[in-house]
C-alpha cells in the first residue's frame, strides 16, 4: 500500500516544531535525562507480533526499551528518548514503518506512577497549544469490555481483540487510561493476579501510549521471551534473538515505571489531520 | 480459489463475504496493545448497494469476488425487462428492472452503461456520471424569474424527477449528475 503525499504545510511542521519542543520541555522540567540508543541493534523485539526491520547483520530497533533499561540498570533513575523506531508490515492512517516514539522510565513509581507522568505531559503540551486536556477517565481493560462490547464478550483470546476492534476502540472518545490487561498481554510488564500492570491510554478512538509497572524478574523474561519464539515459530516466523544483556539489566535495575508514547499520533489528534503521514515528511 | 490477503486490501477491490460479492470501500490497518493486526474494513455490496463492516485478522484470506464490468448499451424495454447490447461482442442481455431501481429511471436509448456481472450474470449498472436528458414534463415557467434558489420538479429521460430553475421549460435538454440524485447542472449546450 504505497502511500504517497505532497509536503506538509508549514503550518503542521510548525506546530509539530512547538510540539516536540514542550515535550522534551516537561522532561527536562521534570528531572529526565535525554540518552541516545543505537537504533540498529542485536535484538529488536520481543512480542510475537512486532517484525523488526533488516540491516545488514543487525536489525532497526522497534523501541529503545532495551537499550533503556540498561541505562536504567546503571542507575540512573529519570531517563528519556524521543526518535524514530520502525516496525514492518504496520502501515495505514495509523502506522508507518517508520515512526517517532517518545519513551521515558521513572524509577521508584509503577505504572500509576507514569499515569500521573503522562497526564501532566499533555496537559502541559496541550496548554503549549493554546488547547486543554479533558478530563481523564480510568477504566479496566474488563471494564472497558463490558461498556462497549456490543456482543458477549468471547472466550477466546483473539476473538476478545476482534471486539476490542470493532466495539469498543472506536468508543473510547475522550481521554482514558486503560488499565490492568490481561496477564497474557504482559509484554514487559508486572503481572500482578490475573492482570497486567499495564495501561493504554486512549484519545478519539487512538491508541496513544503504552505503559508498564517494569518487570523485574529474569527469569521470567526469558521464560516470555521462549514463549513469544514458540509463538513465532507456530506463525512460520523467525523467533526474535534473544537479549542476554536485557535479561542482565531487568534483574539489576531498581523498581520503575515505563511508557511509550506515539508523538506523530499526538501531532496528528491536537493538529486535527487525520493521518500521521501527513504531520512530517515521508521517505 | 483466488484469494486477497489482508496485505493486498486496497479500495475497490471485489470480495466475497459470506458468499456475496461486496466492494472495498474502506480500510484501516489497527494492531491494538500487544496483539495480532487486524484490517478494519467497510465492504458495499454489490447486489444492493448497502455498506457492511468487516474486521479481518491480518494474513487472513478473502477469497476474490469473479466480477467484471462490461460496458453496454441500452437498446430498449419490454415489460419488466431492458435490453442491452455487449459493445464487444455485440451479445444482448436482458436485465430485469428490480436490480437496477434507480439507475432505471435515468436509461435513455443508445447509452452506455457499466454492468457488474458477477458468477456470469448482472447484479448491478454504473450510469454515466452526466447525463443529457430532455425534460418531458414541468409546470411552465414564470416568465422573467430568476431568482437564485427557487426551483421546481422536472421529469427527465425515464422518469426520473430532478429540481431545475424556475426558467427551465418543457422539452428542454438539461444535464445533471447522476451521482446526486439527479442534481441539476446547467442547460446542455446543442
Amino acid at each position: 500500500m504505497p502511500i504517497s503525499m505532497g509536503l506538509p504545510p508549514a503550518r503542521v511542521l510548525r506546530d509539530r516544531a512547538r510540539i516536540l519542543a514542550a515535550l522534551r520541555g516537561w522532561m527536562h522540567q521534570n528531572g529526565f535525562m535525554e540518552v541516545q540508543v543505537p537504533i540498529a541493534v542485536q535484538s529488536g523485539a520481543l512480542e510475537e507480533y512486532l517484525e523488526p526491520l533488516a540491516l545488514g547483520e543487525l536489525q532497526l530497533h522497534t523501541s529503545p526499551e532495551f537499550a533503556l533499561k540498561r541505562v536504567l540498570s546503571i542507575g540512573l533513575g529519570r531517563i528519556y528518548w524521543m526518535g524514530p523506531c520502525f516496525r514492518g508490515e504496520e502501515l495505514g492512517p495509523h502506522h508507518s514503518t517508520e515512526f517517532t516514539m517518545l519513551e521515558w522510565y521513572r524509577v521508584g513509581c509503577g505504572y500509576q506512577g507514569i499515569a500521573d507522568d503522562l497526564i501532566s505531559l499533555l496537559q502541559s503540551i496541550t496548554s503549549a497549544l493554546g488547547q486543554s486536556l479533558p478530563s481523564v477517565e480510568r477504566l479496566t481493560w474488563q471494564q472497558a469490555m463490558e461498556r462497549h462490547a456490543r456482543v458477549q464478550i468471547p472466550n477466546d483470546p483473539e476473538e476478545q481483540m476482534r471486539v476490542w476492534v470493532n466495539d469498543v476502540e472506536p468508543r473510547l472518545q475522550s481521554p482514558t487510561l486503560v488499565m490492568d490487561y490481561p496477564a497474557r498481554d504482559a509484554a514487559f510488564s508486572t503481572i500482578r493476579g490475573q492482570v497486567a500492570e499495564r495501561f493504554e491510554f486512549y484519545w478519539r478512538g487512538v491508541e496513544l501510549a503504552n505503559a508498564f509497572t517494569e518487570l523485574l524478574d529474569p527469569e521470567e523474561l526469558r521464560s516470555r521471551w521462549a514463549a513469544s519464539a514458540a509463538t513465532r515459530r507456530e506463525l512460520g516466523r523467525d523467533p526474535h534473538p534473544e537479549d542476554e544483556r536485557l535479561a542482565q539489566a531487568v534483574g539489576r535495575h531498581p523498581y520503575a515505571g515505563g511508557i511509550a508514547l506515539g508523538v506523530d499520533r499526538l501531532v496528528m489528534l491536537l493538529l486535527g489531520t487525520q493521518d500521521i503521514h501527513q504531520t512530517r515528511i515521508q521517505g | 480459489m483466488a484469494t486477497y490477503s489482508t496485505s493486498e486490501f486496497k479500495n475497490g477491490i471485489k470480495i466475497l463475504v459470506d458468499g456475496q460479492p461486496f466492494q472495498m470501500v474502506y480500510f484501516q490497518f489497527v494492531k491494538p496493545g500487544k496483539g495480532t493486526a487486524f484490517t478494519r474494513t467497510k465492504l458495499k455490496s454489490l447486489i444492493n448497494g448497502s455498506v457492511i463492516e468487516r474486521t479481518f485478522r491480518s494474513g487472513e484470506k478473502v477469497e476474490v469476488a469473479d466480477c467484471e464490468e462490461v460496458t453496454m448499451q441500452y437498446m430498449y424495454q419490454d415489460g419488466d425487462m431492458y435490453n442491452f447490447m455487449n459493445m464487444e461482442s455485440y451479445d444482448q442481455l436482458a436485465i430485469p428492472e428490480g436490480i437496477m431501481e434507480y439507475e432505471v429511471k435515468w436509461l435513455l436509448e443508445g447509452m452506455e452503461v457499466e454492468v457488474m456481472m458477477y458468477n456470469s450474470r448482472p447484479v448491478g449498472i454504473s450510469l454515466p456520471h452526466f447525463v443529457d436528458a430532455e425534460i418531458t414534463y414541468t409546470e411552465p415557467g414564470i416568465k422573467g424569474n430568476t431568482a437564485t434558489g427557487a426551483s421546481k420538479p422536472a421529469t427527465v429521460a425515464n422518469g426520473a424527477v430532478v429540481q431545475v430553475p424556475l426558467f427551465i421549460e418543457q422539452g428542454e435538454v438539461i444535464k445533471c449528475d447522476t451521482r446526486e440524485g439527479g442534481k441539476y447542472m446547467n442547460r446542455s449546450k446543442e
